[in-house]
């Protein structure tokens, strides 16, 4: 048995094996899987929610629900700006091989319907990787409703259309730069439009899908969660699109008559709040089209006879110049409407009161400055107080009276009326002012800074700051943060937001306040007025006219402007017009109280009644300068001639009958006082046409003797028409040439020539 | 002659001595000794069926999304791998009714018939992803280096046998084996198959080791595998992207690293409870070898940790088993082979894991019972059969 024993041993597992399986046992059995284990452990548990949401990230497709904008109102709750769902439309390339649909069919069936070229979009079709290839954007449903059908006649699965959402501006180029756009995201770039991204955006919706990597919803795994987009927020502006259209159309006419070179700027505000009726940059574009120049820009840039890149960098340029807002960005030189801050800064601190006489000799001499500073009037004004420097508006006056306030008091006021800050308005994109530095303008030494800044030069401020100055000048003293958005109103109709009017300080008193409006109402309505090109008949209008040089300009370009508010006695609203580099071939001189005081005249001519400010006439018929004329059909001959005549006009009758079968001019219209009324007895009125005759530049007795002679009649607007041949006709409502009727009414703006209110300086 | 007949005493097992003859002797001696056989393992039989028919449902569950979207009928891979695993199944029985002298008798020819079809692989093979690695028999494919890996177990086996007392010695204990494995893995890298030629260099060693070769040659060998590895790592154009997408599979997401990422992806949504069977989100075309290779990710991602460590433990369970019969074999072959299977199939587990979870750089290795194919699931079931055979011959089970 020893030796079968020894034997068993050679076939038997030997101890050797049995250890040696017993070691693989433990590696291959244990071992192995406890390494396997802990992997799985690290993966599954420690590393769990990296992994999880990587692999979400790529099972869930998202598709994006535009919410809808919110609309932008005017204060009267008219549309300004909405939006609209439109469609873009995508091919698939991935899909179109996958479902082995004919790309050129698609690219000549889409290129018919949508208008874009047939290679594009087979070049769209080569990125074989893309799910999404855009072909159009935001197209009108109509169109896209004829891509639905061609999708649907062919059963293509490659074609997809979305839903969009287009941005409409129904008064296109209406306070362009204020409401601003919207790029091809949705979002707001300039204006209101950007600064209320976030109200107005709105909470885009989505649908949240897990799909199979073919982009196919899993099977027997469906999952899917809608999430409502949210309409975003309404703005109402304090912008009046009436208000505003008043003063885009005089600017604009304004830009026409004195060849505005380098466009325009003006602004309307309530004095009391601070808020902003109207504001507008001139020439400006349509928001509807805002990658499109405006014509002034177009023509400048083809001038320029650029090509490639150079054209692409001009063009950039020429869009980024039209966008911008320059009443609250760009910065200039005042010039004399600056005096307004000047003299109520003095009359507040009591250094001046309105009998303070000043004497200008033409030319002042200021410590540190070489050689005298000249008045614009060279000349000089003599013996003035007060009120007739500022009438006058006397350089020599206003550098005594910022002397006499002091260099620190001036800078206090300065920075107190916010020249020195931004204005704080609900806009994007504030300019910064430009002032001397202390050092050099507080040097005692040197006086030639506070001389000149005195009367408005050598510091840059925006129109926005001076006009928000001026206001504070007005409503008693009261700085206002001027705003453009008064309430931001709910889809479903609930205020949100309303926006109070701010007082950012009171610079001044408001007996200093109800003193400055007495005296720039005299600018405007005394004779000798540097402003009383802006008066309108009936109101009460106060302001200052402004001439400067175009600083940084080496030419000899002009920045005309005038700045006025109304009624002097209860301040509701101030202009301010700013007109860039008027051209001398215009026949006007430039100035201030030329150009920019009958448009701001004119403004307020329409605004002013348009807010319920009602006229007040002298009692006197015989002052006023037009009445309207009652209709006088029907009546006996007697009877109507005696009630014109009661009205001062002259009667001439045609025909022999008793009775009054027609009128010359017809009734209810208003002409000039005094002009003969043609009643006719037997035979109605001639209808004939005849031929407007030019009237400009000439006096208003020879403008109406020249109409009378061509059987048309004359009233008048501007400046109060009286014996004076320096008040001359500047514009006529009908254009010279053109064929009306026998017995129409032109009406002619007023000016006043006199050469002594032509301020240079 | 009275040595041939000298039976074992009761307590002690199998003791029928081969003396000084060769293979034929023995097995006439044993066939004339009439080994008694009995019942087969019950335990290891039981968790192979449960193992397969959990391997079963993954399978459908795993492939029904690519098989929906790819044919139009989610069941169609299910259909096709539940044939295969009853038939498997059917070999399995069949197998284990076969005494273990058969395998014996034929593991040479099997050896020298998978070299043959080695040989022939990269002249009819087909054409896969850049390499020649399946025969195609028209129903399904199948892959030599499958039969390679028994034909290993098989015949090292019966060298062990023969060699016995030899083994410490180069010339019967190294020499022979190394030139087998050598010409096989020579083959395998014609193909080029890496995962196959690792898996047989591992088998190949681990049979050396069982059957008594010097440890000191092994320590030769890994010193020339090392040298062997590094050469062919810096050949393969496609595994030093592999190592890259290994070290940091998320940078190489789009390129080589997408089905690691993918797999990831799966292992790591699944969390501690997983998203539930049939719910994962990965197999709906993101995953690819979602129901072969890959079929473990689908697993971690459905069943989470709980339930691959379940199945793990399923599967260590039945190697622990596999080498507990080995230990109990009557005789030194039937060890040998039970050692080598249950070896096998837990390379093939470790490795399979361990790519899906990005524990080794990523090589196709499939998961014994669960990944789906036809011909490679019966060598897997034949494999379990063997075992089965053997342990028929334990008496104390």
């Amino acid at each position: 048995m020893d030796v079968a024993g020894k034997k068993t041993n050679k076939l038997k597992p030997n101890r050797q094996i049995i250890r040696r399986t017993l070691f693989l046992m433990i590696v291959c059995g244990i071992l192995s899987f406890v390494v396997l284990l802990f992997q799985l452990y690290k993966i599954q548990i420690l590393e769990h929610s990296k992994w999880e949401s990587e692999a979400i990230e790529q099972q869930v497709r998202e598709t994006v629900i535009n919410a809808s904008r919110g609309t932008i109102y005017d204060t009267n709750m008219k549309i300004l700006a909405m939006s609209a769902t439109v469609d873009t439309v995508f091919i698939s390339p991935i899909e179109m091989l996958k479902y082995e649909e004919d790309p050129s069919l698609i690219a000549s069936g889409l290129s018919e319907i949508l208008g874009v070229s047939y290679e594009s979009i087979m070049e769209k079709w080569e990125d074989t990787k893309s799910w999404y290839k855009t072909v159009a954007v935001k197209i009108e449903q109509e169109v896209s409703d004829k891509v639905r059908e061609f999708k649907n006649e062919h059963k293509l699965k490659s074609v997809h259309i979305v839903e969009d959402t287009k941005r409409y501006y129904p008064y296109s180029s209406l306070a362009s730069q204020v409401i601003g756009f919207v790029g091809i995201d949705n979002k707001g770039l300039e204006g209101v439009e950007a600064v209320y991204e976030k109200y107005l955006r709105g909470l885009n919706g989505r649908i949240v899908r897990a799909t199979s990597s073919e982009g196919t919803d899993m099977l027997f795994n469906k999952y899917e969660d809608y999430f409502d987009a949210v309409e975003g927020n309404a703005l109402v502006l304090t912008l009046d699109t009436t208000i505003q259209y008043y003063l885009e159309k005089h600017i604009e006419q304004a830009i026409n008559d004195y060849m505005v070179q380098n466009g325009a700027v003006g602004i309307v505000m309530d004095v009391n709040t601070g808020a902003v009726l109207a504001m507008c940059t001139l020439p400006d574009y349509d928001l509807n089209n805002y990658l499109e120049l405006n014509d002034a820009a177009k023509v400048e840039l083809e001038e320029q006879g650029l090509e490639g890149d150079a054209y692409n960098a001009a063009l950039t340029e020429a869009l980024q110049n039209q966008w911008r807002n320059r009443s609250i960005s760009d910065t200039y030189e005042p010039g004399s409407t600056f005096k307004i801050i000047t003299l109520a800064s003095c009359l507040e601190e009591g250094v001046v009161n309105p009998d303070t006489d000043f004497y200008c000799k033409g030319s002042i001499d200021v410590k540190g400055r070489k050689g005298p500073l000249h008045c614009w009037r060279h000349a000089g004004h003599g013996s003035q107080n007060l009120v007739s420097a500022t009438q006058h508006s006397c350089n020599v006056a206003f550098t005594t009276m910022g002397l006499m306030l002091g260099a620190d008091k001036f800078y206090e006021y300065v920075r107190s009326f916010g020249f020195m800050d931004s204005t704080g308005i609900d806009l994007n994109g504030e300019g910064k002012s430009i002032w001397w530095p202390d050092s050099q303008f507080k040097n005692p030494d040197n006086l030639s800074s506070l001389a000149v800044a005195s009367f408005g030069q050598t510091f840059n401020i925006t129109p926005l700051q001076l006009i928000s100055a001026v206001s504070a000048v007005a409503n008693g003293g009261y700085l206002m943060e001027p705003y453009v958005v008064k309430q931001i109103v709910s889809p479903e109709g609930e205020i949100l937001l309303s926006r109070e009017p701010r007082v950012i300080r009171q610079v001044i008193s408001e007996e200093t306040s109800a003193r400055v409006c007495e005296i720039l109402e005299s600018v405007v309505g005394s004779k000798e007025g540097t402003g009383k090109n802006a008066y309108v008949e009936g109101y009460r209008i106060a302001g200052k006219t402004g001439t400067s040089e175009d600083v940084g300009q080496m030419t000899d370009e002009y920045i005309v402007s005038f700045v006025g508010f109304a009624p002097a006695d209860d301040p509701k609203i101030a202009v301010l017009v700013l007109l860039d580099n008027p051209s001398p071939d215009s026949g006007i001189p430039i100035s201030g109280g030329f150009m920019a005081a009958p448009v701001v005249g004119n403004i307020f001519s329409d605004v002013l009644p348009y807010m319920g400010v009602e006229p007040v006439y002298s009692e006197d018929n015989s002052k006023k300068a037009d009445i309207t004329l009652p209709g006088v059909k029907n009546m006996s001959v007697e009877e109507a001639k005696e009630k014109l005549k009661a009205l001062g006009f002259k009667v001439q009758i045609e025909g022999g009958g008793d009775t009054v079968i027609d009128q010359i001019p017809i009734a209810n219209v208003n002409v000039a006082a005094g002009s003969t009324i043609i009643l006719y007895t037997e035979t109605g009125r001639p209808t004939n046409l005849v031929t407007v005759p030019d009237l400009f530049d000439m006096s208003y007795s020879k403008a109406r003797e020249t109409l009378e002679q061509a059987g048309l009649y004359i009233r008048s607007s501007g400046v109060i028409p009286s014996g004076s041949n320096t008040i001359v006709v500047a514009r006529q409502s009908i254009e010279k040439g053109n064929e009306v009727s026998i017995g129409s009414v032109i009406e002619v703006t007023l000016i006043d020539r006199d050469q002594s209110i032509i301020e240079t300086a | 002659m009275a040595d041939f007949y000298s039976f074992p005493n009761k307590g002690s097992q199998g003791i029928l001595d081969t003396g000084e003859y060769g293979v034929k002797d023995i097995e006439q001696v044993r066939e004339r000794a009439e080994v008694k056989r009995g019942q087969m393992d019950l335990p290891f039989f039981a968790m192979t069926l449960v193992i397969l028919t959990i391997g079963l449902i993954m399978v459908f569950s795993a492939s029904f999304a690519r098989a929906y979207y790819e044919s139009g009928n989610p069941a169609y891979v299910f259909v096709r791998q539940f044939i295969f695993s009853v038939s498997g199944v059917a070999i399995m029985l069949i197998a284990s009714r076969i005494k273990p002298t058969f395998f014996r008798r034929y593991s040479f020819w099997l050896l020298v018939f998978s070299i043959g079809l080695l040989v022939l692989v990269p002249i009819i093979g087909e054409e896969s992803g850049g390499a020649k690695r399946w025969i195609d028999l028209k129903i399904t494919g199948f892959q030599p280096s499958e039969i390679a890996k028994l034909a290993v177990v098989l015949s090292f086996a019966s060298m062990i046998c023969i060699y016995k007392d030899k083994m410490k010695t180069f010339r019967y204990g190294v020499l022979p084996f190394v030139l087998i494995i050598g010409i096989i893995v020579g083959l395998l890298i014609l193909e080029p198959h890496l995962s196959a030629s690792v898996i047989i260099i591992a088998l190949g060693g681990i049979m050396m080791f069982v059957g008594g070769t010097r440890l000191r040659w092994f320590a030769i060998v890994a010193i020339f595998v090392a040298l062997a590895a590094v050469v062919l790592l810096s050949n393969f154009d496609y595994a030093s992207g592999r190592i890259a997408a290994w070290r940091d599979p998320l940078s190489q997401k789009l390129t080589g690293g997408w089905q690691i990422v993918q797999s990831l992806y799966a292992v790591g949504s699944g969390g501690l409870l997983g998203l539930g069977l049939g719910q994962g989100r990965q197999k709906h075309l993101y995953l690819p070898e979602e129901h072969n290779d890959f079929i473990f990710a689908v697993v971690c991602e459905e069943l989470g940790f709980i339930g691959a460590a379940l199945i793990l433990i399923l599967f260590a369970i039945l190697i622990l088993r596999g080498f507990w019969l080995a230990l109990r074999a009557r005789d030194r072959f039937g060890s040998l082979v039970i050692t080598g299977l249950t070896s096998l199939l837990a390379l093939q587990v470790f490795l399979n894991v361990a790519v899906v979870t990005n524990l080794i750089p990523c090589t196709g290795i499939s998961l014994p019972f669960f990944s789906s194919g036809g011909t490679a699931l019966w060598l897997q079931m034949l494999e379990m059969g063997i075992i089965l055979s053997i342990s028929r011959e334990i008496k104390d089970k």
